[in-house]
């Protein structure tokens, strides 16, 4: 899974949010590396929405402008559980190997 | 005229990158993030943002479109532009071996005539090229889960069986037999019973369920 999905899985995975409000909350996940843009942003939402992992959650017009709220579906769900989980795995080897050989993991 | 109405202005312009139905769908919508995202008082589209939207834009016109849950018609899609490939590289070496083998004689026979050269290998790549075009079409209909591309792509696929024993030369009769399985293998993926969801998705459940109850029910 690229990283640009993985963190857009995870902006959804607590509530549903608008195109914008994924972009600001990706950000602030990534401590303000990560910065989607907006093109790239909706390439990802039609895969992910294509492949069943997300879904419109509801519309709303604010200030004359469409916004779509998404959602991740129970596939979704499943897909960023088993991602977290494995990267989980792989920075615990990380962070034990670094302990093991004497460096200090932070 | 506002800096906003401009910026707005400039950002539909970019919008047309996109499929059309993607723009129907979503382009109010990414729109109204787009202006979200732009700083304040900006008045035109920024030149990292303007090439964010193209290259969106045009990756959305030119990959296939088939979600994973369709497994068989990405297979199929894949192939197709597979078949493109293989038949660009037969009108490759095809004209080259014709440049080579035909300068010598000048003429080659053509439609049971004979004919210069030039004609002939001007007509090779003309039907080579309405081949790939035929490829990269199909690939694009069916990857779009159109029932007619499917019934289409059958129909080319009956054509080119027809045809497969017009060829001649021995390296043309092996990019024939390539180019047929590709297409056999093509055709065979497109009509599995997992690909009729992806081309029919509300219709054919229901004609699947009516069917499975419609002799128990009579």
């Amino acid at each position: 899974m690229q990283e640009a999905t993985f963190m857009i899985l995870t902006a959804l995975a607590n509530g549903s949010q608008h195109g914008y409000g994924i972009i600001t909350d990706v950000e602030e996940i990534s401590g303000g590396r990560v910065r989607l843009r907006p093109g790239t942003l909706y390439t990802a939402l039609d895969r992910l929405r294509a492949d069943e992992l997300i879904e419109v959650d509801r519309e709303e017009i604010v200030d004359g402008r469409l916004r779509r709220y998404y959602r991740l579906t129970p596939a979704g769900t499943k897909r960023l559980s088993a991602e977290a989980a494995r990267l989980q795995a792989h920075a615990t080897a990380a962070l034990t190997r670094l302990k093991l050989a004497g460096g200090t993991a932070t | 005229m506002t800096n906003q109405a401009n910026l707005e202005r400039g950002y539909r312009r970019l919008l047309a990158w996109y499929p059309p139905a993607f723009r129907r769908d979503h382009g109010e919508e990414l729109l109204a993030v787009l202006m979200a995202y732009a700083p304040d008082g900006q008045r035109r589209p920024g030149l990292a943002a303007s090439a964010d939207l193209i290259r969106s834009g045009l990756w959305m016109r030119l990959r296939p479109s088939v979600p994973r849950s369709a497994p068989t018609v990405r297979a199929a899609v894949r192939l197709m532009y597979a078949g493109a490939a293989v038949t660009t590289l037969s009108l490759i070496i095809t004209i080259i071996s014709l440049a080579f083998i035909g300068s010598g004689w000048g003429s080659l026979r053509l439609f049971g005539h004979s004919q210069p050269l030039p004609v002939v290998i001007t007509v090779g790549i003309m039907g080579g090229l309405i081949l790939i075009g035929l490829w990269l079409w199909m690939a694009r209909a069916n990857g779009q889960g159109r029932n007619w591309a499917r019934i289409l792509s059958t129909v080319l696929f009956g054509l080119a069986t027809l045809h497969l024993s017009n060829n001649t030369g021995a390296v043309e009769w092996v990019f024939a037999v390539v180019t047929w399985l590709v297409g056999l293998a093509v055709v065979w993926l497109l009509w599995r019973p997992s690909s009729n969801a992806f081309f029919n998705p509300q219709g054919l459940t229901r004609a699947g369920q009516s069917e499975q109850q419609s002799p128990r029910s009579n």
